[in-house]
Formats: C-alpha cells, structure tokens, sequence
C-alpha cells in the first residue's frame, strides 16, 4: 500500500510516516505543491494526504489535476484553515475526507485505513482479525460466526482499536474520535472508560480473547 | 437616556421661560405705577396752572357777591368757605359724587388760601381721574399683552432655531449611538454648514477610524496566532502519539504522558475556540436557515446524558416544545452543547441537569457551587480561569453567538441552581 503525503511541515510529515508505516504503508513525502503534483501524476498511490496550505500554491489546485486526469485516488485533506468552505470544496473536488489540524495520529491512521479498504474491497467490504469478523458496510460484527449486538459507540470503539491494532491509543484520541465534533469542548474522558468497560465485557461474553489491553493511566492498545 | 438628564434645548428654553417670568412679574406692576406717577403729575400740573390762571386773570376783579355767580358757572375751579387749618397750597385725592353717573369718582384736587375783599377764602381746583384710570388699565394691558406675544414669539422661533441649528449634532449623535465596533459598519456623516459640528464630526470620524483599526489589528491578531499555533500543536501531538508506541509504558511514564496529551489537547481546544470566535467575528457563518431548535436541544441531550453518566449526573428533558427559528444550524449546536457542557463541568456528583424548551426559551439549569457566579464577569473572555477544566471560552462563545443572531442570554441562580436563559 503506498501512501503520498504532501505535506510541507517536515516534522509533522515525519510522524505521520513513523506512524503509518508501522501499519505498513509505504509512505512517500512531499514537501511542495510541484513536488506533489510532478509524484501525483507518475506514480499510482492508493491513498494521498493533502495538506491545502503549500508553500508555493493551494493543495486543492492538486487535486484539481487529479480529478481532470481522471486519476481516483484516495484522497484525505489535511488542513490547519478549520474553514467550512475549504472542506466543502475540497469534498466537492472528489476529496474522500477531511482532517483538521491538529489531529490524533490514531485518528489518521483509522481513517486513512477506512479509506484504503473501501477504495480496494468496495462491495464485501470485511475487517477480520482471528476470531472477529466486521462487515464494515452493514456495520455488523460477529464472533465466531455469531453475531454480537453492540451500540453504535462500542461499534464505533471497536473499529478504531482494530484499525490501530498494536499501537497504544491515547482516551484523548479515543474520546474525540467518539464525539466528533462534539469534541471541541469535552474536557471529562470519563466516558471513554464505560464504553471500553461495556464493549470488553461484551465481547468476552461472546467468546473473544480479550484483546483489549489497559495502558495504566494513558489509554488502550488492541494486543496483536 | 435617564431621568436626571435634560434635554440640551429644554435647558436653554428653561432659562428662557424663567427670565421673561421675571421681567412680566417685576415690570408690569412697575410699569403700571410709573404712568400713574405721570398721570397724577400731569393732572397736579393741571391744577396750577389753573391756580395761575384764577390768581392772575379773575382774582383780582372778583368780587364778595360774585362768589356764588362764579361757582355756578365753573364746573371745577371754585372758591369755598375758608379752611381754618389751610395755610398754604395742598394737593390731596377725593372722591366726589357723580349725580349723573350716580358713582363716586376718583378727583386729585387742590386747594390754596386766598383774599378776596379783605376776607379769607379757600380756592379749590379740581381735575377728575377717572378717565385717566381706564387709560392706564388700558395701556397696562396693552403692555401686557405685547410683552407676551414678544416672549412666546421668541419662545417659539429661538425653539425652531436651537432645533435647526443643532440638527447636526443630533444627527452625529444618532449615528455614534448606532455604532458597533465589531460590527465594521462607520457612520457616514453629513457634511454640516456649522463649523464646530463639522468638526465633532472629523474628531469622531478619527476616534472611530483609530478604534476600528486597533479592533481590526487585534482581531487580526487573534486570527493569525491561534493559526500559527495549529502547527507547531499539530507536530506536538503527532509526536506524542509516535513517542508512546516507541517506548515500554511503565505506570508513572504513563501519566506523565497521559497530562502531556491533557494539555495538548486543552490547547489546541482554546486555540480551536479562539479561531471559532475569529471566525464569527468575521462573519464567516453568516448561511442562516430554519432550524428546529428542539431537534437540536434532543440530540445534544442524548449526548450530555451519556457524558453525565460518568459523574453520576441526572439530565432530565422537560417539556421540549418545537421551536423554529432562523440561525446558523452549525453556530446553534456549538451554542446548546457549550451551554449543557458547562451544565455538566461545573456539576458535582450525583448532580442534576435541567432542560426546558419553552416559549421560545431555552433553559438550562444546574446544580454547582452553592453560591451565585459573577454576573458582569461571565460572559467575557477568559474571565474565569480554567478551574474544573473549562478553557475560558466557552460562554463568550454563547455570547457571540446569541449577539449575532440577536438572541439573549442571562443568568440567575435561584433554588440553589445555575440557569441560564436563551431567548429566541
């Protein structure tokens, strides 16, 4: 899986390749709107972080090309300028989603994993991991073969762990991936606890190994 | 404007009013006795010439039996019986019967010894006032009467003057009362033909232009480093993220690291609610449309009640009316959720929420601190530092908000709760 990252941000584009190659991605960066677009359009990647302020240019011009070309990439945007405006025209241009900075790695990493699996399985689009098995689309999950109720945060929950599977998840990235933009002012995690709680205890009531690992006093892990 | 002040032009017609009192009450009576004064004068003048006339032209050819003949025939100069105390002449009032009116009538008459054959007798002339009285009255009221429609027809042009003439000012004061400073809109003065105003007006236009460019660089400013510091947040939590899958997490490193990202994520929400405020301020959300603000009020309920649950803090929705109303739907749901959020943060265990949605107002109430908070201080920026984990913000957002879409908001503390009151 290879991933372009246009990014002018050296160190910022450093982390986000630490991280996503753990994940195994192959990450290229680019540093500049040339750079990006000269890379965009001799090379084929399968998901392209797009970050709008460039030093010679605006990211959505990028994007544009891409879309004149016919070249349907993934395509998140990454942008610092929170503006309405920008993520509606960025979505209108064919972008797949939008990411304002600053934002938890885990996050990226979920969402960039999303992405990458509907682009390649599009109708049967499934998450396994051993015994766990999530039809993304129907927003099922089933242990075993058995089908295991959970409420949209736990499914929510639990697909974030499992698509940061072996990395240590911060509450913090956790809580504001559960509230969306509610996050903005939530200041009490307290509720990250409960839901980790409820989906454990749900899931080894179904026969699941218990992946879920407690980092004491930061967050959690999905055990590999 | 409050009752003790008055109204420019009412202070000068008041001084107005009171001086041409005055001059009406002390000159009329004053006016009255100085004609009389030179009635009575002339009428004394009258009377000696008339004297003269008697001393030198009849006195001497007059004779004892002609005293009667004479009294006869003049109506008003007479000679009488001697006065025994008269000893020179003497001017007095009396009143002497009309027989054909059939009414006393005011006379000034004067008498004076005289000797006519040896004998001593009284001269009397006599001039009769009565007419000279209706005269004053008349010219009294005459006077009266001009002085009058002088002070009224003063009154009433100095009036219509003063109002034109400060116009002007008026009109410069009307437009400063409408100026807002955050709402960029400068007044746009007339150019008037007086030069004091015409130059109020420039003093004023410079005092604004220089507040509005202060305001403007602030705002900037604002703008500017809440973006500069998305960044620099950016890179310090994507390497925080990194940092805990490159080491061991023992129980102390992470907490440590656990307060790290705490406090990043308290900043870059404060940066994120600066860039917010910026933005209303810049009229960045400016697409209004029908909202059903109960809709919105039933979501977010949904949403504190399972934050609450943590703190053991009961919601309770009561009587959500439908309510429609015309807003910025993205503005309105940042409004609701800072208002139930702050609920929630300034709760304490076992608490209780209360959600009302009626007549177009929304309520929500809370237990907290068993005492009132600082009303003149709680809407503004920063105003009450970040204890139970606010970030300052939060209610001058509220504010902005509701300003913006002319909404109010207030606070009270009764029964022991924090409410607050949005009014549609």
């Amino acid at each position: 899986m290879k991933v372009l990252i246009i990014e002018d941000g050296k160190q910022l584009a450093e982390s986000m390749v630490q991280y996503l190659q753990r994940e195994g991605y192959q990450c290229e960066v680019a540093e500049t709107m040339e750079d990006g677009l000269e890379r965009v359009m001799l090379h084929d990647y399968d998901c392209i972080l797009l970050d709008i302020t460039l030093p010679d240019g605006n990211g959505l011009t990028i994007l544009e090309k891409l879309k004149e070309t016919g070249k349907m990439e993934g395509v998140i945007i990454i942008s610092a300028k929170d503006s309405l405006d920008d993520r509606i025209k960025g979505l209108k241009l064919g972008a797949d989603d939008y990411l304002a900075k600053p934002f938890h790695l885990p996050e990226l990493g979920a969402r960039v994993e999303a992405l990458i699996r509907r682009k390649n399985f599009q109708g049967s689009n499934k998450v396994v991991f051993n015994e766990l098995t999530i039809d993304v689309p129907a927003q099922v999950v089933s242990v075993n073969g058995n089908h295991l109720s959970l409420t949209r945060k736990e499914y929510d929950l639990l697909l974030f762990l499992i698509s940061n599977k072996g990395r240590v998840i911060s509450k913090n990235a956790i809580a504001e991936h559960l509230s969306g933009d509610m996050a903005d002012m939530l200041d009490n995690l307290g509720f990250v606890y409960a839901h980790v709680k409820n989906l454990k205890k749900k899931l080894s009531e179904s026969g699941c190994k218990d992946y879920i690992k407690t980092i004491y006093g930061f967050g959690y892990q999905w055990e590999i | 404007m409050g009752d003790m002040s008055k109204k420019l032009l009412n202070k000068t017609l008041r001084v107005y009013i009171l001086f041409s009192l005055i001059v009406l009450i002390i000159s009329a009576p004053l006016f009255y006795f100085i004609t009389e004064r030179l009635f009575i004068e002339d009428a004394d003048e009258t009377l000696f010439l008339h004297q003269k006339e008697f001393f030198t032209n009849n006195l001497p050819s007059l004779k004892e039996e002609d005293i009667g003949l004479w009294n006869k025939v003049s109506r008003d100069v007479k000679v009488e019986q001697p006065t025994s105390f008269l000893k020179r002449d003497s001017v007095f009032y009396r009143f002497y019967l009309d027989t054909l009116a059939n009414e006393n009538e005011p006379y000034r008459v004067l008498l004076s010894p005289v000797t006519i054959e040896g004998k001593p007798y009284t001269f009397m002339a006599r001039a009769n006032l009565i007419e000279t009285e209706d005269l004053i009255t008349s010219i009294a009221i005459l006077f009266f009467l001009t002085l009058t429609l002088l002070f009224t027809g003063l009154f009433f042009i100095t009036r219509r003057l003063s109002f034109k003439l400060w116009q002007p000012f008026y009109t410069t004061l009307d437009q400063v009362e409408q100026f807002e400073l955050d709402k960029n809109i400068k007044p746009n003065f007339v150019q008037p033909d007086v030069e004091e105003f015409d130059r109020l007006n420039q003093s004023i236009n410079r005092l604004l232009e220089k507040n509005l460019s202060v305001y403007k660089n602030q705002k900037e400013f604002i703008e500017n480093a809440a973006h500069e510091l998305q960044t620099p947040l950016a890179v310090f939590q994507a390497k925080l993220d990194v940092l805990v899958q490159q080491i061991p997490l023992t129980n102390e490193l992470g907490n440590t690291l656990s307060q790290l990202n705490e406090a990043v994520s308290r900043l870059s929400r404060i940066n994120k609610n600066l860039l917010l405020l910026s933005k209303i301020e810049n009229e960045q959300y400016a697409t209004v449309e029908i909202v059903s603000v109960n809709d919105i009020v039933k979501k977010q309920v949904m949403f504190i009640t399972e934050q609450a649950e943590d703190k053991k803090v009961v919601v309770k929705a009561e009587s959500i009316e439908p309510i429609m109303t015309s807003a910025n739907i993205t503005l309105l749901e940042i409004a609701i959720s800072n208002l139930l959020l702050n609920a929630l943060r300034h709760n304490h265990m076992n608490g209780q929420i209360m959600v009302k949605l009626h007549q177009n107002t929304l309520t929500i109430s809370n237990t907290g601190t068993p005492s009132a908070l600082a009303t003149e201080k709680l809407f503004r920026r920063f105003s009450h530092p970040g204890s139970e984990g606010g970030n300052g913000l939060g209610l001058a957002i509220v504010k902005k908000i509701c300003d913006l879409h002319g909404w109010t908001i207030r606070y009270v503390y009764q029964n022991e709760m924090h409410i607050f009151q949005l009014v549609f």
